[in-house]
């Protein structure tokens, strides 16, 4: 394949760029040309085998395992497009790409500054050299074969007019756990078919499909942006360790701080979509659940943004002389490169498969090494040079900060999300030792680290650098203090915020917001490219006000609503007007109109059984205001007519699942489930592609008389049909629902011929069709969108400030 | 003594203690044996398999879902869950459960169900077996 050739060209082009950049580091002549050539060539090759993958999946070439695996026709272009990145491969694929693109930008910026280019590139190249081998064919390329290895493939994704020719014998096989029809498809069959004049691609005419959580719109964009962030990640390590190299710690502050903010902006962003995501689509109920794959990729964005913040005192400071902070800031810089790397193996390794919803499963015992070197070189790489050149740093930058000195309290800002951060990662690592925590240890744990961050905020604005006259910090913060202490009474007294450490928080976050509004007001008269500072802050101040009021005082109630009657929760009135299909009748939305006072408005959340996992699928729908989201997550649907005792509706274990022998009663019948049935040769038929009927044997006592029944299930070309049995003079019907040859279970439904199913405990309490829905109210949850909104506002113009000074 | 390292010392230790008694405070452990799971009074996570052939079952009244799971060693353990049925559950491989063994059932406050994202590969292994 075309693909796995551009990857493998382009590995031994960055080795070759990583070589060449070593040399002109060592003062060879001419090799910088060449370095620049080698990982020019690189680009482009990732980039054509980039749009190569695309290519596949757009035209659906499912002789590729990647397409098969994880895309299917009839998606949307965008959705398409998207299962780029749903699988490991292609998401590697993903963050190759997106360093690769990143590293143009790096070695445009580099080679215009000094002897930079050599020293920042051959670390760059490095990082981009293990990417490259974790997509090698040996290990996650995406576009390996299906066939390499002989894979089962679903009769119901093959072309059928292809199946029933003679030469298809021999490669059938059928799944007695889920009753699936198989085709091995192996190099074997591959030549056969060749030999035959037919293409895999016209064999196999149907992917697998994308995850139904994945398809939506965040998916297009919340992980992209986030491997942004993670590629971009990688420069501040590159710059720090070329520092090192050289001994020399002036420039690569003012150099990497740019990069620095814009990696922090743009993961930070990416996490708070995954967070948008988790609340608006995926019906999870919040935006943040302390998952693992959350953590894992906020525990780099703490350090980033403490990074970001010694390392302005270091800038600051060497102005007039030597910079503060030089070995905390190279240590974080290089840490936040490494977290992102801990991150993937904790997500990808499969190690912490048993822990979380989202995480991948395990990949196979290679990768898992590999991993672990990745992670392990870069580790040794960049504390292995800190500690290298450990006793000239010790001595030449050591210092005393005074108390009040915003030098300090920047320092004690940037430790405390430090201890944030190692907090969080503990707990994210302890399934590792077969431990685990609950939310609680991580809520509990960050609010006190949370109100020192409050107060830093605020007061090391208020702080001069230096050296503070206590009297004029007094006199400075007058406004502040009483603005906070007014605003904290107010929002303790009408927003219902009882708890202690809430109430210390939100005076803390109202000190912060008030002294940045302060600030800002007198900024803007001013030089507006100083305002990014007070932006961001006085986002995160909005941001944490938004955390406060929806984990403090939201409301959630579990109610039931039965069709046309209005029910009242939570101050709301709620009325169920009943389903309508929508997307081509594959989903349900259920519509609920919501009033409270003169306004109201529909709701409709979503319910569907996906056919990719065969699982009853919850999407919420929210009634959104600026104060407040009403949020509504369907639960479980129950029509009331027929069988349908389960609540959620769609004929899910609403049968009575037996193994043989079992009996129960229905209908004043005893039924026996005596034994199983095998139509006639039923291998032969099924080599032959042709019908398969698995009967159940059933024994029914009724009014004193006993009747044998064969109701069974006939496959068909991959299609089950079931087929009743009836005893009419009984006016009874005995219908399978499914059969499960592997636990030796059945699932049995018994009805009136003429009538309805039998649930006579359900169907005589409730014959209304009932919706249960999770109802809540989420107060200026807005705040923490909007929060986040003006960080990254906040952010871009900071980024766009220290890149102008880094010319200097 | 250099205030920063006052400073930072303070914040890291104190956070470091917290963090060490919020641990103990919370920690559960995992365990794939029931019947250390039955005999301990602490909130665990329970790692088993759905036995499908007992079926499950949803109390829509109460709002319950109960099942059974079975560990490595056939031991059985009947959960019930106050909830809805977890998406995915019908499909899962295995099933970990969060909560307390109590009267002879555990109850979970937490049910996270794991699928096999590719069942061919399963079925690849039952076959060959």
């Amino acid at each position: 394949m075309i693909g796995n050739i551009f990857l493998t060209l382009a590995l031994l082009a960055s080795v070759f760029s990583m070589a060449m950049y070593y040399f002109t580091y060592k003062n060879y002549n001419n090799t910088l040309k060449l370095a620049r050539i080698g990982y020019h060539s690189m680009t482009i090759l990732v980039i054509a085998a980039s749009l190569l993958l695309m290519h596949a999946l757009l035209t659906h070439n499912y002789e590729i395992k990647y397409v098969f695996n994880y895309s299917s026709s009839d998606l949307s272009t965008g959705l398409l497009m998207s299962t780029f990145w749903a699988g490991q491969e292609g998401s590697f694929m993903l963050w190759t790409l997106l360093t690769v693109i990143v590293g143009l930008i790096l070695l445009e910026y580099t080679s215009r500054r000094g002897d930079l280019e050599p020293r920042v590139m051959m670390v760059f190249s490095l990082a981009v050299t293990f990417l490259l081998v974790m997509v090698n064919p040996l290990l996650k390329s995406p576009f390996n074969f299906i066939w390499t290895e002989p894979t089962f493939i679903e009769v119901a994704k093959l072309n059928s007019s292809i199946l029933s020719q003679s030469f298809m014998s021999g490669f059938f096989f059928s799944d007695p756990g889920s009753g699936k029809d198989f085709v091995k498809v192996g190099p074997e069959l591959v030549a056969i078919l060749k030999a035959n004049g037919i293409s895999l691609n016209q064999f196999i005419i149907e992917g697998k499909g994308l995850n139904p959580l994945l398809q939506n719109f965040w998916m297009q964009i919340h992980p992209p942006i986030l491997f942004i962030g993670f590629a971009m990640a990688t420069v501040p390590f590159a710059f720090a360790f070329a520092a090192l190299i050289k001994n020399e710690y002036n420039e690569w502050v003012k150099q990497s701080l740019p990069w620095m903010l814009s990696a922090s902006m743009i993961l930070g962003l990416g996490i708070m979509l995954g967070g948008y995501w988790a609340y608006g689509v995926l019906g999870w109920g919040g935006y943040w659940g302390w998952d693992p794959v959350e953590n894992s990729s906020l525990v780099p964005w703490l350090i980033s943004v403490a990074a970001i913040h010694t390392m302005l005192v270091q800038k600051k400071n060497q102005n007039k002389g030597i910079g503060r902070f030089v070995k905390t800031n190279l240590l974080l810089a290089i840490m936040t490169y490494v977290l992102v790397l801990y991150s993937t193996f904790l997500t990808r390794s499969g190690i912490l498969g048993d822990s979380s919803v989202h995480s991948f499963v395990s990949p196979g015992a290679l990768v898992y090494l590999f991993l672990v070197l990745f992670l392990g070189s870069f580790t040794l790489l960049g504390f292995g040079a800190v500690a290298y050149r450990w006793k000239y740093l010790n001595q030449k930058f050591n210092y005393e900060e005074n108390v009040f000195s915003r030098e300090l309290a920047l320092f004690t800002g940037s430790i405390a999300l430090i201890a944030s951060a190692i907090i969080i990662l503990i707990g994210t690592s302890a399934p590792i030792f077969g431990q685990s925590v609950e939310i609680k240890f991580y809520n509990e744990a960050n609010l006190p680290i949370a109100i020192i961050i409050g107060i830093v905020n605020g007061l090391s604005l208020l702080l001069k650098w230096k050296h503070t006259n206590g009297k004029s910090l007094i006199k400075n913060s007058y406004f502040a203090l009483g603005a906070a202490l007014a605003s904290t009474v107010l929002i303790v007294l009408f927003g219902n915020v009882t708890n202690f450490m809430l109430i210390v928080f939100t005076l803390t976050t109202a000190f912060a917001l008030w002294v940045n509004v302060e600030i800002a007001y007198k900024i803007f008269k001013g030089k507006k490219s100083f305002l990014g500072a007070y932006i961001a802050h006085f986002g995160l101040a909005l941001f944490f006000l938004g955390v406060i009021a929806t984990g403090g005082t939201s409301e959630t109630k579990q109610v039931n609503l039965a069709k046309g009657e209005t029910v009242s929760a939570l101050g709301y009135d709620l009325t169920f007007n009943g389903y309508r299909t929508i997307d081509n009748g594959k989903k349900y939305a259920f519509d609920i109109l919501v009033k409270k006072g003169n306004n109201e408005s529909i709701i409709s959340p979503v319910m569907y059984v996906a056919e990719f996992n065969n699982s009853l699928m919850r999407e919420p729908d929210i009634w959104s205001k600026f104060t407040k989201d009403f949020y509504i997550a369907p639960v479980g649907y129950n029509s009331g007519e027929e069988s349908h005792s389960e609540g959620d509706g769609h004929n899910h274990g609403t049968s009575t699942r037996m193994v043989k022998g079992d009996s129960f009663e229905a209908l004043g019948a005893k039924i026996t489930f005596n034994t199983f049935e095998l139509g006639d040769g039923s291998s032969e038929a099924m080599m032959n592609g042709g019908a398969i009927k698995v009967g159940a044997v059933l024994n029914v006592v009724v009014n004193g008389k006993s009747y044998d029944v064969k109701p069974y299930l006939e496959i068909l070309n991959g299609e089950r049909t079931y087929q009743p049995a009836l005893i009419e003079s009984e006016n009874l019907k005995f219908e399978l629902t499914s059969v499960e040859a592997s636990s030796g279970s059945i699932n049995l439904q018994v009805s009136n011929i003429n009538g309805t199913a039998d649930e006579p405990a359900v169907a005589e309490k409730e014959m209304k069709e009932t919706l249960t829905i999770d109802a809540s109210i989420k107060p200026f949850i807005n705040l923490v969108w909007l929060g986040t909104l003006v960080m990254v506002i906040g952010y871009i113009i900071s980024a766009f400030r220290r890149t102008k000074e880094s010319q200097s | 003594m250099n205030n920063k390292y006052i400073f930072g010392g303070f914040i890291i230790v104190v956070f470091l203690g917290m963090m060490a008694y919020l641990f103990t405070q919370t920690n559960v452990a995992y365990e794939n044996d029931f019947k250390n799971v039955m005999t301990t009074d602490n909130t665990v996570k329970a790692t088993g398999a759905w036995v499908k052939s007992k079926n499950y079952h949803i109390d829509s009244e109460k709002n319950l879902f109960s099942f059974y799971m079975v560990d490595n060693h056939g031991t059985e353990l009947k959960v019930v869950y106050k909830g809805a049925i977890p998406n995915n559950f019908e499909s899962s491989t295995s099933v970990v459960v969060t909560g307390k063994f109590q009267n002879g059932v555990f109850v979970a406050s937490d049910i996270l169900t794991k699928c096999p994202s590719k069942y061919e590969e399963q079925f690849d292994e039952d076959t060959k077996s």
